[in-house]
Protein backbone atom coordinates (compact mmCIF):
# COMPACT_ATOMS: atom_id res chain seq x y z
CA UNK A 1 0.00 0.00 0.00
CA UNK A 2 3.19 2.02 0.42
CA UNK A 3 2.39 3.25 -3.33
CA UNK A 4 -0.37 4.84 -2.31
CA UNK A 5 0.99 7.36 0.32
CA UNK A 6 1.05 10.66 0.38
CA UNK A 7 3.91 12.85 1.81
CA UNK A 8 4.90 16.26 1.59
CA UNK A 9 7.62 17.69 -0.83
CA UNK A 10 8.79 20.48 0.48
CA UNK A 11 7.89 23.37 3.21
CA UNK A 12 4.86 22.69 4.94
CA UNK A 13 1.97 25.72 3.73
CA UNK A 14 -0.45 26.23 5.83
CA UNK A 15 -4.10 28.61 5.43
CA UNK A 16 -6.30 29.49 7.84
CA UNK A 17 -5.07 26.43 9.68
CA UNK A 18 -5.19 23.99 7.07
CA UNK A 19 -2.29 22.38 5.67
CA UNK A 20 -2.23 22.32 2.39
CA UNK A 21 1.44 21.19 1.52
CA UNK A 22 2.52 20.22 -2.00
CA UNK A 23 2.81 16.75 -1.63
CA UNK A 24 3.67 13.89 -4.69
CA UNK A 25 -0.17 13.93 -5.05
CA UNK A 26 -0.12 17.54 -6.25
CA UNK A 27 3.08 16.77 -7.95
CA UNK A 28 1.54 14.49 -10.40
CA UNK A 29 -1.40 16.34 -10.61
CA UNK A 30 0.85 18.98 -12.36
CA UNK A 31 2.50 16.93 -14.22
CA UNK A 32 -0.90 15.36 -15.78
CA UNK A 33 -1.55 18.76 -16.62
CA UNK A 34 1.83 20.16 -17.73
CA UNK A 35 1.46 17.25 -20.16
CA UNK A 36 -1.53 17.77 -21.64
CA UNK A 37 -0.59 21.56 -22.31
CA UNK A 38 2.43 20.40 -23.70
CA UNK A 39 0.29 18.08 -26.08
CA UNK A 40 -1.99 20.39 -27.15
CA UNK A 41 0.23 23.38 -27.25
CA UNK A 42 2.41 21.08 -29.77
CA UNK A 43 -1.13 19.85 -31.48
CA UNK A 44 -2.17 23.44 -32.23
CA UNK A 45 0.95 25.04 -32.94
CA UNK A 46 1.37 24.72 -36.41
CA UNK A 47 -2.40 24.30 -37.49
CA UNK A 48 -1.63 23.15 -40.93
CA UNK A 49 -4.62 22.02 -43.35
CA UNK A 50 -2.84 18.55 -43.50
CA UNK A 51 -2.06 18.13 -39.56
CA UNK A 52 0.66 16.22 -38.82
CA UNK A 53 0.96 13.34 -36.34
CA UNK A 54 0.56 14.98 -33.35
CA UNK A 55 -2.09 18.02 -34.58
CA UNK A 56 -4.21 15.16 -35.95
CA UNK A 57 -3.92 13.16 -32.46
CA UNK A 58 -5.08 16.45 -30.49
CA UNK A 59 -8.23 16.85 -33.87
CA UNK A 60 -9.31 13.16 -33.19
CA UNK A 61 -9.20 13.34 -29.13
CA UNK A 62 -11.25 16.84 -29.98
CA UNK A 63 -13.69 14.61 -32.38
CA UNK A 64 -13.87 11.58 -30.30
CA UNK A 65 -14.86 13.93 -27.22
CA UNK A 66 -17.16 16.27 -29.31
CA UNK A 67 -18.88 13.06 -30.89
CA UNK A 68 -19.23 11.71 -27.07
CA UNK A 69 -21.25 14.25 -26.00
CA UNK A 70 -23.39 14.73 -28.82
CA UNK A 71 -24.02 11.34 -28.56
CA UNK A 72 -25.01 11.49 -25.64
CA UNK A 73 -26.06 15.17 -24.25
CA UNK A 74 -27.65 16.61 -27.72
CA UNK A 75 -26.46 19.73 -29.11
CA UNK A 76 -27.52 21.57 -26.16
CA UNK A 77 -24.58 20.37 -24.34
CA UNK A 78 -22.17 22.01 -26.29
CA UNK A 79 -21.31 25.00 -23.91
CA UNK A 80 -20.02 22.27 -21.26
CA UNK A 81 -17.62 20.47 -24.04
CA UNK A 82 -14.59 21.96 -22.65
CA UNK A 83 -15.48 20.98 -19.14
CA UNK A 84 -15.74 17.54 -20.61
CA UNK A 85 -12.99 17.94 -22.78
CA UNK A 86 -11.03 18.88 -19.56
CA UNK A 87 -12.53 16.20 -17.38
CA UNK A 88 -11.94 13.69 -20.02
CA UNK A 89 -8.27 14.44 -20.72
CA UNK A 90 -7.32 15.09 -16.57
CA UNK A 91 -8.59 11.83 -15.81
CA UNK A 92 -6.93 10.00 -18.77
CA UNK A 93 -3.49 11.90 -18.14
CA UNK A 94 -3.99 10.51 -14.17
CA UNK A 95 -4.41 7.01 -14.99
CA UNK A 96 -1.74 6.57 -17.69
CA UNK A 97 1.02 8.80 -15.88
CA UNK A 98 0.04 5.95 -12.90
CA UNK A 99 0.96 3.05 -15.02
CA UNK A 100 4.70 4.43 -14.91
CA UNK A 101 6.98 2.58 -12.86
CA UNK A 102 7.46 5.12 -9.12
CA UNK A 103 4.59 6.97 -10.35
CA UNK A 104 2.12 8.15 -8.21
CA UNK A 105 -2.37 7.55 -9.06
CA UNK A 106 -3.61 10.60 -8.73
CA UNK A 107 -7.02 9.12 -9.32
CA UNK A 108 -6.69 6.31 -7.05
CA UNK A 109 -7.50 8.30 -3.77
CA UNK A 110 -11.35 8.51 -3.18
CA UNK A 111 -10.98 11.93 -2.53
CA UNK A 112 -10.15 13.32 -5.75
CA UNK A 113 -12.77 11.44 -7.17
CA UNK A 114 -15.31 12.42 -4.80
CA UNK A 115 -14.56 15.88 -5.38
CA UNK A 116 -14.54 15.84 -8.92
CA UNK A 117 -18.06 13.49 -9.11
CA UNK A 118 -19.78 15.92 -6.24
CA UNK A 119 -18.35 18.99 -8.48
CA UNK A 120 -20.07 17.35 -11.62
CA UNK A 121 -23.62 16.33 -9.25
CA UNK A 122 -23.68 19.43 -7.56
CA UNK A 123 -23.19 21.21 -11.18
CA UNK A 124 -25.83 19.06 -13.01
CA UNK A 125 -28.30 19.87 -10.25
CA UNK A 126 -27.78 23.39 -10.58
CA UNK A 127 -27.64 23.04 -14.23
CA UNK A 128 -31.26 21.29 -14.11
CA UNK A 129 -33.20 23.70 -11.50
CA UNK A 130 -31.73 26.43 -13.49
CA UNK A 131 -33.35 25.10 -16.86
CA UNK A 132 -36.58 23.75 -15.51
CA UNK A 133 -36.82 24.95 -12.10
CA UNK A 134 -39.48 23.08 -10.14
CA UNK A 135 -40.21 20.94 -13.14
CA UNK A 136 -36.81 18.93 -12.61
CA UNK A 137 -37.80 17.39 -9.43
CA UNK A 138 -40.09 15.17 -12.20
CA UNK A 139 -36.81 13.32 -12.99
CA UNK A 140 -37.92 11.53 -10.04
CA UNK A 141 -41.20 10.70 -10.85
CA UNK A 142 -40.83 7.87 -14.35
CA UNK A 143 -43.89 8.57 -16.41
CA UNK A 144 -46.09 5.23 -17.60
CA UNK A 145 -45.30 3.81 -14.08
CA UNK A 146 -48.68 2.22 -12.59
CA UNK A 147 -50.31 5.01 -9.32
CA UNK A 148 -49.19 1.98 -6.82
CA UNK A 149 -45.44 1.59 -7.82
CA UNK A 150 -45.38 5.48 -7.61
CA UNK A 151 -44.05 5.77 -3.71
CA UNK A 152 -41.78 3.06 -4.12
CA UNK A 153 -39.92 4.13 -7.83
CA UNK A 154 -39.71 7.75 -6.80
CA UNK A 155 -37.63 7.01 -3.45
CA UNK A 156 -35.33 4.17 -5.81
CA UNK A 157 -34.93 7.49 -7.95
CA UNK A 158 -34.25 9.81 -5.25
CA UNK A 159 -31.41 7.30 -3.58
CA UNK A 160 -29.97 6.60 -7.28
CA UNK A 161 -29.99 9.99 -8.13
CA UNK A 162 -28.18 10.79 -4.89
CA UNK A 163 -25.78 7.65 -4.93
CA UNK A 164 -24.80 9.19 -8.34
CA UNK A 165 -21.52 10.97 -6.96
CA UNK A 166 -21.01 7.98 -4.84
CA UNK A 167 -20.98 5.74 -7.84
CA UNK A 168 -19.12 7.63 -9.83
CA UNK A 169 -16.32 8.21 -7.61
CA UNK A 170 -15.68 4.82 -6.08
CA UNK A 171 -15.96 3.31 -9.57
CA UNK A 172 -12.47 5.56 -10.87
CA UNK A 173 -11.29 5.74 -7.79
CA UNK A 174 -11.85 1.00 -6.62
CA UNK A 175 -10.69 0.47 -10.32
CA UNK A 176 -6.81 2.32 -10.46
CA UNK A 177 -6.44 1.04 -6.56
CA UNK A 178 -7.20 -2.80 -7.55
CA UNK A 179 -5.05 -2.74 -10.59
CA UNK A 180 -1.99 -1.11 -8.91
CA UNK A 181 -2.90 -3.64 -5.63
CA UNK A 182 -2.73 -6.54 -8.21
CA UNK A 183 0.30 -5.38 -10.62
CA UNK A 184 1.78 -5.08 -6.56
CA UNK A 185 0.83 -8.46 -5.62
CA UNK A 186 2.09 -9.81 -8.30
CA UNK A 187 4.87 -7.89 -8.49
CA UNK A 188 5.56 -9.35 -5.09
CA UNK A 189 5.12 -13.02 -6.05
CA UNK A 190 7.85 -12.58 -8.64
CA UNK A 191 10.55 -11.86 -5.81
CA UNK A 192 9.18 -14.29 -3.71
CA UNK A 193 9.24 -17.25 -6.23
CA UNK A 194 12.47 -16.13 -7.39
CA UNK A 195 14.26 -17.00 -10.46
CA UNK A 196 12.55 -20.75 -10.86
CA UNK A 197 9.37 -20.02 -10.20
CA UNK A 198 8.91 -16.07 -10.81
CA UNK A 199 8.53 -16.35 -14.58
CA UNK A 200 4.69 -17.11 -14.14
CA UNK A 201 3.78 -14.16 -12.20
CA UNK A 202 6.04 -12.07 -14.64
CA UNK A 203 3.91 -13.01 -17.34
CA UNK A 204 0.56 -12.20 -15.29
CA UNK A 205 2.10 -8.48 -15.10
CA UNK A 206 3.16 -8.06 -17.83
CA UNK A 207 -0.38 -8.84 -19.06
CA UNK A 208 -1.89 -7.22 -16.34
CA UNK A 209 -0.01 -3.90 -17.06
CA UNK A 210 -1.57 -4.20 -21.27
CA UNK A 211 -5.05 -4.37 -19.05
CA UNK A 212 -4.63 -1.98 -16.53
CA UNK A 213 -4.04 0.59 -19.61
CA UNK A 214 -6.72 -0.40 -21.32
CA UNK A 215 -8.50 0.19 -18.12
CA UNK A 216 -7.01 3.53 -17.36
CA UNK A 217 -8.12 4.32 -21.12
CA UNK A 218 -11.57 3.07 -20.27
CA UNK A 219 -12.79 4.48 -16.78
CA UNK A 220 -11.53 7.97 -18.27
CA UNK A 221 -13.81 6.85 -20.90
CA UNK A 222 -16.98 5.61 -18.61
CA UNK A 223 -16.61 9.24 -15.82
CA UNK A 224 -16.82 10.98 -19.36
CA UNK A 225 -20.05 9.61 -21.04
CA UNK A 226 -21.34 9.15 -17.42
CA UNK A 227 -21.10 12.74 -17.01
CA UNK A 228 -22.71 13.34 -20.18
CA UNK A 229 -25.48 11.46 -19.42
CA UNK A 230 -26.04 13.06 -16.19
CA UNK A 231 -25.75 16.45 -17.99
CA UNK A 232 -28.00 14.83 -20.73
CA UNK A 233 -30.77 14.20 -17.62
CA UNK A 234 -30.08 17.90 -16.51
CA UNK A 235 -30.46 19.45 -19.97
CA UNK A 236 -32.91 17.29 -21.81
CA UNK A 237 -36.05 16.28 -19.50
CA UNK A 238 -37.28 12.65 -20.61
CA UNK A 239 -38.97 11.57 -18.13
CA UNK B 1 -14.44 -9.00 -10.85
CA UNK B 2 -11.75 -6.22 -9.95
CA UNK B 3 -14.22 -3.82 -8.47
CA UNK B 4 -15.47 -6.87 -6.12
CA UNK B 5 -12.07 -7.34 -5.01
CA UNK B 6 -11.52 -3.77 -4.71
CA UNK B 7 -14.83 -3.30 -2.62
CA UNK B 8 -13.87 -5.99 -0.39
CA UNK B 9 -10.31 -4.67 0.37
CA UNK B 10 -11.79 -1.55 1.30
CA UNK B 11 -14.93 -2.99 3.54
CA UNK B 12 -12.29 -5.12 5.02
CA UNK B 13 -9.87 -2.26 5.78
CA UNK B 14 -12.25 -0.05 7.19
CA UNK B 15 -13.34 -3.01 9.62
CA UNK B 16 -10.26 -3.54 10.85
CA UNK B 17 -8.38 0.56 10.72
CA UNK B 18 -11.29 2.43 10.93
CA UNK B 19 -9.26 5.12 13.16
CA UNK B 20 -5.85 3.88 11.98
CA UNK B 21 -5.97 4.31 8.27
CA UNK B 22 -2.46 4.96 8.13
CA UNK B 23 -1.70 1.22 8.53
CA UNK B 24 -3.85 -0.20 5.78
CA UNK B 25 -4.70 2.29 3.13
CA UNK B 26 -3.39 5.43 2.77
CA UNK B 27 -6.27 6.84 0.91
CA UNK B 28 -8.54 7.08 4.10
CA UNK B 29 -6.11 8.84 6.01
CA UNK B 30 -7.68 12.21 5.68
CA UNK B 31 -4.65 14.09 6.92
CA UNK B 32 -3.94 15.14 3.35
CA UNK B 33 -7.48 15.19 2.62
CA UNK B 34 -7.62 19.40 2.13
CA UNK B 35 -4.23 19.79 0.39
CA UNK B 36 -5.05 17.18 -2.46
CA UNK B 37 -8.92 18.99 -2.49
CA UNK B 38 -6.58 21.98 -3.07
CA UNK B 39 -4.37 21.44 -5.32
CA UNK B 40 -7.04 19.66 -7.03
CA UNK B 41 -9.02 22.18 -7.71
CA UNK B 42 -6.12 24.58 -8.50
CA UNK B 43 -4.86 22.55 -11.53
CA UNK B 44 -7.73 21.56 -12.57
CA UNK B 45 -9.02 25.14 -12.97
CA UNK B 46 -6.44 26.24 -14.65
CA UNK B 47 -6.54 22.72 -17.16
CA UNK B 48 -9.95 24.06 -17.56
CA UNK B 49 -9.47 27.44 -18.72
CA UNK B 50 -6.20 27.12 -20.65
CA UNK B 51 -7.83 24.48 -22.37
CA UNK B 52 -11.48 26.19 -22.67
CA UNK B 53 -10.05 29.59 -23.49
CA UNK B 54 -6.86 28.98 -26.02
CA UNK B 55 -6.52 25.06 -26.87
CA UNK B 56 -10.28 23.97 -28.03
CA UNK B 57 -10.80 27.51 -30.33
CA UNK B 58 -7.95 26.61 -32.07
CA UNK B 59 -8.37 23.10 -32.56
CA UNK B 60 -11.76 24.07 -33.61
CA UNK B 61 -10.99 26.90 -35.75
CA UNK B 62 -8.34 25.05 -37.24
CA UNK B 63 -11.28 22.09 -37.84
CA UNK B 64 -13.62 24.60 -39.27
CA UNK B 65 -10.31 25.97 -41.74
CA UNK B 66 -10.30 22.47 -42.99
CA UNK B 67 -14.07 22.00 -43.51
CA UNK B 68 -14.21 25.06 -45.83
CA UNK B 69 -11.26 24.64 -47.15
CA UNK B 70 -12.35 20.79 -48.31
CA UNK B 71 -15.85 22.19 -49.28
CA UNK B 72 -13.95 24.95 -51.48
CA UNK B 73 -11.96 22.47 -52.90
CA UNK B 74 -15.19 20.42 -53.83
CA UNK B 75 -16.56 23.28 -55.29
CA UNK B 76 -13.63 24.13 -57.41
CA UNK B 77 -13.20 20.69 -58.49
CA UNK B 78 -16.93 20.26 -59.32
CA UNK B 79 -16.68 23.74 -61.40
CA UNK B 80 -13.61 22.38 -63.30
CA UNK B 81 -15.19 19.30 -64.07
CA UNK B 82 -17.87 20.96 -65.42
CA UNK B 83 -15.82 23.33 -67.33
CA UNK B 84 -13.55 19.99 -68.56
CA UNK B 85 -17.28 18.19 -69.84
CA UNK B 86 -18.00 21.23 -71.64
CA UNK B 87 -14.47 21.15 -73.09
CA UNK B 88 -14.69 17.81 -74.05
CA UNK B 89 -17.59 18.81 -75.62
CA UNK B 90 -16.62 21.32 -77.92
CA UNK B 91 -13.61 19.06 -78.60
CA UNK B 92 -16.20 16.36 -80.07
CA UNK B 93 -17.87 18.66 -82.08
CA UNK B 94 -14.79 19.95 -83.14
CA UNK B 95 -13.63 16.18 -84.16
CA UNK B 96 -17.11 15.50 -85.75
CA UNK B 97 -16.65 18.55 -87.78
CA UNK B 98 -12.98 18.40 -88.93
CA UNK B 99 -14.52 14.06 -89.69
CA UNK B 100 -16.75 15.69 -92.11
CA UNK B 101 -14.56 18.08 -93.76
CA UNK B 102 -11.98 15.51 -94.26
CA UNK B 103 -14.48 13.08 -95.90
CA UNK B 104 -15.42 16.25 -98.25
CA UNK B 105 -12.23 17.22 -98.89
CA UNK B 106 -11.56 13.69 -99.51
CA UNK B 107 -14.55 12.94 -102.05
CA UNK B 108 -13.45 16.09 -103.71
CA UNK B 109 -9.98 15.24 -104.05
CA UNK B 110 -10.88 11.78 -105.40
CA UNK B 111 -13.31 13.54 -108.31
CA UNK B 112 -10.36 16.00 -108.93
CA UNK B 113 -7.94 13.34 -109.07
CA UNK B 114 -10.35 10.84 -110.97
CA UNK B 115 -11.01 13.40 -113.55
CA UNK B 116 -7.80 14.17 -114.20
CA UNK B 117 -6.54 10.59 -114.31
CA UNK B 118 -9.28 10.28 -116.84
CA UNK B 119 -8.02 13.61 -118.91
CA UNK B 120 -4.60 12.26 -118.63
CA UNK B 121 -6.15 8.90 -119.88
CA UNK B 122 -7.77 10.35 -123.18
CA UNK B 123 -5.15 12.75 -124.52
CA UNK B 124 -2.54 9.53 -123.59
CA UNK B 125 -4.63 7.26 -125.74
CA UNK B 126 -5.33 10.07 -128.36
CA UNK B 127 -1.12 10.40 -128.45
CA UNK B 128 -1.33 6.41 -128.41
CA UNK B 129 -3.56 6.32 -131.41
CA UNK B 130 -2.07 9.14 -133.52
CA UNK B 131 1.20 6.65 -133.01
CA UNK B 132 -0.07 3.77 -133.84
CA UNK B 133 -1.74 5.51 -137.14
CA UNK B 134 1.50 7.47 -138.09
CA UNK B 135 3.19 4.22 -137.67
CA UNK B 136 0.67 2.22 -139.78
CA UNK B 137 1.01 4.57 -142.92
CA UNK B 138 4.66 4.36 -142.37
CA UNK B 139 4.55 0.51 -142.88
CA UNK B 140 2.10 1.07 -145.65
CA UNK B 141 4.18 3.45 -147.60
CA UNK B 142 6.91 1.14 -146.61
CA UNK B 143 5.01 -1.90 -148.21
CA UNK B 144 4.20 0.49 -151.21
CA UNK B 145 7.92 1.04 -151.63
CA UNK B 146 8.91 -2.64 -150.99
CA UNK B 147 6.59 -3.49 -154.22
CA UNK B 148 7.78 -0.93 -156.03
CA UNK B 149 11.65 -2.16 -155.42
CA UNK B 150 10.43 -5.95 -155.35
CA UNK B 151 9.00 -5.33 -159.08
CA UNK B 152 11.79 -3.40 -160.21
CA UNK B 153 14.41 -6.41 -158.98
CA UNK B 154 12.10 -8.93 -160.47
CA UNK B 155 12.03 -7.20 -163.79
CA UNK B 156 15.59 -6.50 -163.69
CA UNK B 157 15.94 -10.14 -162.80
CA UNK B 158 13.42 -11.28 -165.55
CA UNK B 159 15.29 -9.30 -167.94
CA UNK B 160 18.66 -10.66 -167.27
CA UNK B 161 17.26 -14.36 -167.50
CA UNK B 162 15.43 -13.98 -170.39
CA UNK B 163 18.64 -12.20 -171.90
CA UNK B 164 20.78 -14.82 -171.01
CA UNK B 165 18.83 -17.90 -172.14
CA UNK B 166 17.40 -16.58 -175.59
CA UNK B 167 20.43 -13.73 -175.68
CA UNK B 168 17.26 -11.61 -176.94
CA UNK B 169 16.93 -8.23 -175.12
CA UNK B 170 13.32 -7.89 -174.48
CA UNK B 171 11.50 -4.63 -174.48
CA UNK B 172 11.84 -3.29 -171.17
CA UNK B 173 7.72 -2.10 -170.96
CA UNK B 174 6.85 -5.31 -171.91
CA UNK B 175 8.57 -7.39 -169.50
CA UNK B 176 7.34 -4.61 -166.76
CA UNK B 177 3.90 -5.27 -167.71
CA UNK B 178 4.02 -8.77 -167.57
CA UNK B 179 5.75 -8.66 -164.22
CA UNK B 180 3.11 -6.45 -162.75
CA UNK B 181 0.74 -8.79 -163.83
CA UNK B 182 2.31 -11.86 -162.37
CA UNK B 183 3.03 -9.90 -159.14
CA UNK B 184 -1.26 -8.94 -158.85
CA UNK B 185 -1.78 -12.31 -159.46
CA UNK B 186 0.78 -13.25 -156.16
CA UNK B 187 0.90 -10.51 -154.36
CA UNK B 188 -1.76 -11.61 -151.72
CA UNK B 189 0.14 -14.70 -150.85
CA UNK B 190 3.06 -12.36 -149.38
CA UNK B 191 1.23 -9.46 -147.90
Amino acid sequence: MQQFSVHKIGPEIKIAGIDLSFTNASLFMIISMAIILLFLFLGTKERKIIPDKIQLIAEMLYNFVAKMISDTAGSKAKPYFPFIFSLFMFVLLCNMVGMLPYAFTVTSHIIVTLIMALFVFIAVTIIGFFKHGFKYLSIFVPSGVPAVLLPLITIIEIISYLSRPVSLSVRLFANMMAGHTMLKVFGGFVISLGILGGWLPLSFSVALTGLEILVAFLQAYVFAILTCIYLNDALNLHH
Amino acid sequence: MKRYLALILVLSTICTNLFAAEAGMPQLDPKYWASQAFWLILVFSILYISIAKIYLPKIKSNLDDRENKIKEDLDEASKLKNLSEKKIKEYEIILENSKKEVTKILLVSKNTLNKNIQNKKASMEKEIENEISKAQKEILEMKKNSINSIHNISQEIASNIIEKISGDKLNESSTRAVIEDVAKKNIGKYL
